[in-house]
């Protein structure tokens, strides 16, 4: 269906932030970051996680270490880096301006109908 | 009565269900396909690796053994290569996966169907030809003047033979993926018994003339 390829594309399009705005608060383990997005239904398998964490982390916007655990292998923790930083403040503040935009238009609409 | 296998996820033993490990390897597979042209494609299937035996050991609660179960269970939470395709690509994801395992029709040498080196065969695959009959008469036709026998040799060792199922399912332009490339490998065992078969009975008729 075209409708749900489109709202999955939204979807996308803030998935990158929000993982970052996450990390940006603690230091966190993959699975921890699922939990909080799978309930803000934004996303739903664990596997799409990864690629994106890796290509964030290959761009320097994230760092992690390794840290044992004892319910199996190590994990890696992750934490963002000041590029990351300067990098959400600047896909928030987009964010915002993006909303009110779209808001704004949508309102438009709505007054005609 | 199950046998078991002996495997390493993320670096961690496991001791598993023979049915449950095709599963999981196989899941494994699609997965790497599904990743292979992503940055940093080993890191991820690694990353996903551990994950794995993290959930593996969280649901066996002391249990030894991995089973069916458990894998459908762990398959679940991170999702199979078709629902990872439409969280993460969205709208291109059909194209994309497509493209991927659509490799296009390759031209290749036909060793199950040759009369000197499978090249007509091979052209007939390519051009939609269902007999290489036409191929070879065309050939022979040529080859009076000589360029046809020029082009046949040069085609020899420009051609590859199609020696795997997957060069086989190219040669055919047929899509490859895993289901496909099992199909092809049992259709050719089914045929190399029954060329078997046939040999045999071929020897036995020639040992009682004698």
């Amino acid at each position: 269906m075209k409708i749900e390829n489109s709202i999955a594309q939204m979807k996308k399009g803030v998935l990158e932030m929000c993982i970052l705005a996450i990390i940006s608060e603690e230091q966190v383990y993959p699975s921890d970051i699922i939990q909080k997005l799978r309930m803000a239904d934004l996303i739903v398998v664990e596997g799409t996680l990864y690629p994106i964490l890796t290509r964030l982390k290959n761009n320097g916007l994230l760092e992690y270490h390794w840290k044992e655990s004892n319910a199996g292998p190590p994990r890696k923790y992750f934490t963002i880096t000041e590029t990351g930083k300067e990098a959400l403040k600047t896909l928030s503040s987009s964010w915002i301006q993006f909303v009110q935009s779209v808001n704004q238009s949508l309102q438009i609409k709505s007054n005609h109908e | 009565m199950n046998k078991i296998q002996h495997i390493n996820v993320g670096g961690y033993p496991f001791s598993i269900n023979e049915d449950a490990y095709y599963k999981l390897d196989q899941y494994l597979v699609r997965l790497n396909n599904h990743f292979s042209h992503s940055d940093g494609a080993k890191e991820i299937m690694e990353d996903i690796e551990g994950r794995i035996a993290e959930l593996f050991k969280e649901y066996m609660q002391g249990g030894s053994i991995v089973n069916m179960d458990h894998v459908n269970k762990m398959i679940q939470v991170m999702g199979t290569p078709e629902n990872l395709g439409t969280e993460e690509e969205g709208e291109t994801s059909s194209g994309y996966s497509e493209a991927y395992y659509r490799t296009g029709k390759r031209m290749f040498r036909d060793p199950y169907d040759k009369k000197i080196s499978g090249v007509c065969s091979g052209l007939a695959h390519y051009f939609g030809i269902e007999d290489p009959t036409w191929v070879r008469v065309a050939f022979v036709f040529f080859g009076m003047w000589g360029f046809g026998i020029l082009l046949y040799i040069a085609l020899i060792f420009i051609l590859p033979e199609a020696v795997t199922a997957a060069d086989r399912l190219a040669m055919k332009g047929k899509t490859i993926n895993i289901q496909n490339i099992a199909e092809k490998v049992e259709e050719e065992i089914a045929e190399m018994t029954e060329h078997f078969h046939e040999w045999r009975d071929k020897w036995k008729r020639k040992k009682k003339k004698f």
